[in-house]
């Protein structure tokens, strides 16, 4: 029996030692499996990409748009991977999924759009940068917040202009203006997807009660939002956090309709200097409406907390664009009937933020992949793509030959009068995010408070802003 | 013996592989780039030392940030691990509510930092906050202090969302205490030690080793802390909130500098590694109790 025992035992530390062994290496082999998984993963990634030429010295052949559907069909589609930001309860979520899965019914056996969402412009914006920095970004990039500039520098993304002039057709549904916004040096970085009008909504029931209407100059403005405070309202749905947008729409609007030297101004891609005559007004005017006539929270506030501020009655003046018309009528957001109060104007001195989306960049790493990029941009920012951006997002197309139809124009009313007002405008200048550095944009929610609170005055906000702006690389 | 040898180098290799993957990669490159004048797209281009010289001499951001870090390192490795001290010696005498008072003490600890940004950004709203309501609640309706973004208050705001919650240190201190023999407390208590003593003459001086590494964790925790100060202040208002990490992010991300970046990330790093030296030194970490 001993024995028997003794014989079991060391079977039993035979069987321990082998499993022992066993398990160890079995271990090591799945860790040192998992590793080198991801490191082939990327490598081939990476092979594949630099059998190529860098994409802007290549020359680009623009697959033909009538390409035998035979042949296609036949073939696997190519995949290009595509990040947005337009997701969940982005003001553009329904028109980047409209015009994803019309795009996929219709050439979805040709080009598979790997879609990966990200919760947030920032977010987005961030990620664009890191990946730029490795040289791996998607194959279609959103050029927005200064990626474009990171891109075009790093040769990472392919000009459009061999596809432009091997389609016309594509080229005219963009138009010339829109083209040329993006171009640099000659060469057409991105393609535009929609054009930017905005001035400032009202709430009509309280200007009534006011006994007030769109004021023609700013000094109208300011004694506007004086009366509207006497009768009891808060004048301004304004915030400072994020990029400060619904406060820097007013401020870029001062400035720019401020005269030629201010126009001009807002009419540059990246200033430098800040520190002139129209930017220290015009920061001087902002801060008196930020101290006097907006809300309590405005300093620090985000996007959402102004436009509820307007939206849940609040406010009496919101500074946006067309996209908004929407939430008006949307009982989630604004009280039932909402719609019918609000009014849309252009800011004093006839003038309107105009300017053109940065769009879509071509960022694929091989010719396949880049023809297919160029498809789905083709379609995002051809009359299809800007159709379905006007029904589903309430987005100002880039050509003139893209109209609201009958049932959207009845739907939103208030968006053919924001039409009718872009057209009667005079005065066009761009929105600060749109000419001015990352950082710059990045640092307005710093500088507000110190504003507001007497830290700085405006010329030295003006001259804080150069320094800046002299800090991007 | 041999085969444990064996063994020991098998597992080894794949956490090296991964730690030279993960790690000693980005470290060598950070270290090596923060030499540099080196933006995305463009190809590093040595400067040598002047990164690090304009950091110093010239960038007052960087100096504003390189002081609110420290500031809120040193409230983190006092204050935070005093409370989750204090919060362990009341939770071991095991009353009736030990075990329910841990579990709430742990909440805030399991949200994610971005989550407590935004729940305080609610609270704290100058509108709509709950801060606000209750102070209007007890007599100035038009009570309405803009807590993130006042110069008065925005430090002592963003301080508030994470030095109270020291949940891990009441953790690790509660698992120390159970590990002292119960004989030590009967031969304090037959002598006539009060519950106060025993806690200040017996209890305090064995945690030496564990408050140590709760100074270590809770301190370095403030060398990483980004996410809350992002969703709050950004930084703000001016450079009130501003610390390394959140510098090191507008630097690189902003302002596309990667070279200037990286030394500041060089200098956080360094800055780490003399805390860690400190209070390992200061507490005598690895040495016995006894």
């Amino acid at each position: 029996m001993q024995q028997t025992i003794g014989y079991l035992e060391g079977e039993v530390k035979v069987n321990k030692t082998f499993f022992k062994t066993g398990s160890a290496i079995a271990g090591t082999v799945v860790l040192l499996a998992s590793v080198t998984a991801c490191g082939s993963n990327s490598s081939s990634g990476g092979s594949a990409s630099s059998s190529d030429s860098p994409p802007a010295a290549s020359s680009a052949s623009a697959t033909a748009s009538t390409q035998a559907s035979e042949q296609t069909a036949a073939k696997a589609p190519v995949k290009i991977k595509y990040l947005t930001y337009r997701v969940g309860t982005h003001a553009s979520a329904k028109l980047e999924a409209e015009q994803i899965k019309q795009f996929n019914a219709k050439y979805g056996k040709e080009v598979e759009v790997q879609v990966e969402e990200i919760p947030s412009d920032s977010a987005y914006e961030d990620k664009i940068k890191i990946l730029a920095a490795s040289g791996d970004i998607p194959d279609v990039v959103m050029g927005k917040n200064g990626i474009n500039d990171i891109l075009i520098k790093g040769n990472l993304a392919t000009p459009f202009n061999d596809y432009l002039s091997q389609d016309a057709e594509w080229a005219k549904e963009i138009g010339d203006e829109a083209l040329a916004a993006n171009t640099r040096d000659g060469k057409v970085w991105s393609i535009s997807d929609q054009k930017q009008t905005v001035g400032y909504f009202y709430n009509k029931d309280m200007f009534d009660k006011a006994g007030i209407k769109p004021a023609q100059t700013w000094d109208e403005f300011m004694s506007n939002n004086e009366k509207l405070k006497a009768a009891g309202f808060v004048p301004l749905a304004l915030m400072t956090g994020e990029n400060a947008w619904t406060t820097n729409l007013i401020l870029a609007s001062i400035v720019g309709t401020s005269g030629d030297a201010g126009n001009k101004f807002m009419n540059t891609l990246h200033p430098s200097d800040f520190n002139t005559p129209e930017m220290i007004d015009a920061l001087g005017k902002v801060k008196t409406m930020l101290e006097k006539y907006t809300t309590k929270d405005a300093l620090g506030a985000g996007y959402a907390n102004a436009a509820n501020s307007f939206c849940q009655g609040k406010a009496a003046i919101i500074a946006n664009g067309p996209w908004m018309i929407g939430d008006f009528s949307d009982t989630t957001k604004c009280a039932a009937g909402f719609d019918q109060k609000v009014g849309i104007a252009a800011f004093p001195g006839n003038g309107m933020i105009s300017s053109y989306e940065v769009g879509y960049m071509n960022g694929g790493k091989t010719q396949e992949t880049r023809d297919a990029a160029e498809k789905f941009i083709r379609f995002k920012t051809g009359l299809e793509g800007q159709r379905i951006a006007l029904e589903f997002g309430n987005v100002v197309p880039v050509s003139d030959q893209v109209q609201p139809s009958e049932e959207l124009k009845q739907k939103y009313p208030l968006l053919v009068e924001s039409i009718e007002v872009g057209n009667q405008s005079q005065v066009h200048y761009g929105s600060f995010d749109s000419i001015v550095y990352p950082n710059v944009t990045d640092a307005w929610k710093l500088l507000y408070p110190e504003l507001v609170f007497g830290k700085s005055s405006a010329e030295e906000i003006a001259k804080k802003l150069s320094e800046i702006a002299a800090k991007n690389k | 013996m041999t085969n444990y040898k064996g063994y020991i180098t098998l597992f080894l290799v794949p956490t090296i592989a991964l730690f030279m993957l993960v790690y000693a990669v980005s470290i060598v490159i950070l270290f090596g780039t923060s030499f540099t004048e080196w933006s995305t797209g463009l190809k590093p281009a040595f400067v040598g030392f002047r990164n690090f010289i304009d950091m110093f001499a010239k960038d007052t951001s960087f100096k504003e940030g390189f002081w609110n870090t420290a500031v809120w390192v040193l409230l983190q490795s006092t204050v935070h691990v005093l409370i989750g001290l204090v919060f362990a010696i009341i939770l071991n005498m095991k009353e009736f509510y030990w075990k329910f008072a841990r579990t709430v003490f742990m909440f805030p600890n399991i949200i994610s930092g971005a989550a407590v940004g935004m729940l305080f950004l609610c609270m704290l709203n100058p509108n709509f906050g709950a801060v606000n309501s209750i102070v209007r609640l007890f007599g100035d309706s038009e009570y309405a202090q803009n807590w993130f973004m006042d110069y008065a208050t925005a430090f002592m705001s963003v301080t508030m969302t994470w030095l109270p919650y020291a949940a891990v240190v009441t953790i690790l201190i509660l698992a120390e205490i159970a590990a002292i023999p119960d004989s030590l407390f009967e031969s304090a208590r037959i002598d006539g030690a009060s519950e106060l003593k025993i806690n200040l003459f017996i209890v305090i001086p064995m945690l030496r080793n564990i408050i140590g590494t709760c100074v270590i964790l809770a301190g370095t925790s403030m060398l990483q802390k980004m996410d809350i100060i992002m969703m709050t202040t950004g930084g703000g208002p001016g450079n009130t909130t501003l610390n390394l990490p959140m510098y090191i992010y507008k630097t690189a991300m902003m302002d596309n500098n990667f070279g200037y970046s990286n030394a500041v990330g060089v200098f956080l790093i360094g800055f780490g590694i003399v805390f860690v030296l400190l209070v390992r030194y200061l507490f005598r970490i690895g040495s016995s109790s006894t």
